[in-house]
């Protein structure tokens, strides 16, 4: 059995008192809450004729693939499995909910999460649906998988196959390469 | 005692989240989160640079309720928690005014803008200055037409739902922002004014 390091995610805080800005490892980082998600989550999934969701995906590919593939490289983290925990641990660091890849191939994958920022959010504010919401959650993926397989943006497109916010105990994610 | 602005921000600043066991950050009667803050611009951008012009004003009024609801909901969890309680509290009588100061120090504290009140008539106007913030970076080169920074707005009017409006939770939407400059737009600063609806 392969050797793995033991890898976590490290940050590097600091608050410029100038500019009044938090940068974790260089980003600018803010705090928000799941009422100012859920919005942009509705606001999305209203927004049909531009096709908003997509745009809330393309968003969230856009920020967390250069998160991501800067950290990767910064820290030399080249193996897959590393990549994954990586992947896994920043999006708790988040506070977006617990991730958690069952198989991890450049085709395909499959990724499940037992809590979601943006579905335990949407109940808290509006109650359960029948339709997904965590769009972020579907971007990040793009981004995730996009950056583990050094592999530009858009190379992947990932379906949400069961949701917490529809009842389900955890939501579950079918990425596969576009 | 007066607000002690630089001590509120030098102290909250300071404070760092953590996520539990399940990947949440229960705080301020609130789920938090901490994103890149260009997650928030992108979608901003994308959304009011897709729609049509008949349908830019109503894209541009959600993106301001999301912050003014994150507003009212995480401004009141702060105002009530036990770090306000313990760094702002012992400064503030108890007047709304110096509430709104108060919470201003921890606005920019977050990260949210670097912004102060310059003007404040009670339960009229309130006119707030923000001199650097993270919504102006959609704006690289060159100026925009259009003031963006709909989080600050959307906050701005929820703070002084808080402090002028009905008890909460049934005091929201009694307040409204104009931002009438912009870094975005080439201005030194953002200026955002707030009013009564």
């Amino acid at each position: 059995m392969a050797k793995v390091r033991k890898v976590e995610w490290e940050i590097d805080h600091h608050f410029d008192p100038k500019t009044t800005r938090h940068y974790n490892n260089g980003t600018v980082t803010v705090l928000h809450c799941h009422h100012f998600i859920t919005l942009y989550s509705q606001l999305a999934d209203d927004a049909e004729m531009v096709d908003g969701k997509g745009l809330l995906c393309k968003a969230a590919e856009l920020s967390f693939y250069e998160v991501l593939k800067s950290y990767f490289e910064k820290h030399g983290v080249t193996k897959l499995m590393e990549r994954v925990a990586l992947v896994e641990e920043y999006w708790k660091i988040c506070g977006m909910g617990l991730l958690h890849f069952e198989n991890v191939g450049e085709v395909s994958a499959s990724a499940e999460m037992a809590h979601s920022h943006v579905d335990e959010g949407w109940i808290k504010k509006w109650g359960t649906r029948d339709k997904p919401v965590n769009f972020v959650g579907q971007g990040y993926l793009m981004a995730a998988m996009a950056a583990m397989y050094d592999l530009p943006m858009g190379s992947y497109k990932v379906n949400e196959v069961q949701s917490i916010v529809s009842g389900a105990e955890t939501s579950k994610f079918a990425i596969v390469r576009a | 005692m007066a607000i002690d602005r630089k001590k509120i921000i030098d102290s909250l600043s300071k404070l760092q989240v953590q996520s539990d066991d399940d990947g949440l950050i229960p705080a301020f009667n609130v789920l938090v989160n901490q994103l890149p803050a260009s997650f928030w611009n992108n979608f901003g951008e994308l959304i009011t640079k897709s729609v049509s012009a008949d349908m830019l004003e109503a894209a541009q009024y959600l993106l301001y309720n999301a912050a003014n609801s994150c507003g009212y909901n995480t401004g009141y969890g702060i105002i009530t928690s036990e770090e306000w309680k313990a760094v702002v509290e012992p400064m503030v009588d108890g007047s709304p005014e110096d509430v709104l100061h108060g919470a201003f120090a921890v606005f920019t504290a977050w990260g949210w803008a670097k912004a102060e009140i310059v003007e404040l008539v009670p339960e009229k106007k309130m006119v707030v200055r923000a001199y650097d913030y993270y919504e102006s970076d959609i704006v690289e080169l060159g100026a925009s037409k259009i003031p963006s920074a709909y989080m600050i707005q959307g906050v701005c009017s929820a703070f002084m739902d808080l402090a002028y409006g009905k008890p909460y939770p049934d005091g929201n939407g009694t307040f409204q922002c104009e931002q009438v400059k912009g870094i975005e737009c080439g201005d030194d600063y953002g200026e955002f004014v707030i009013t009564p609806v």
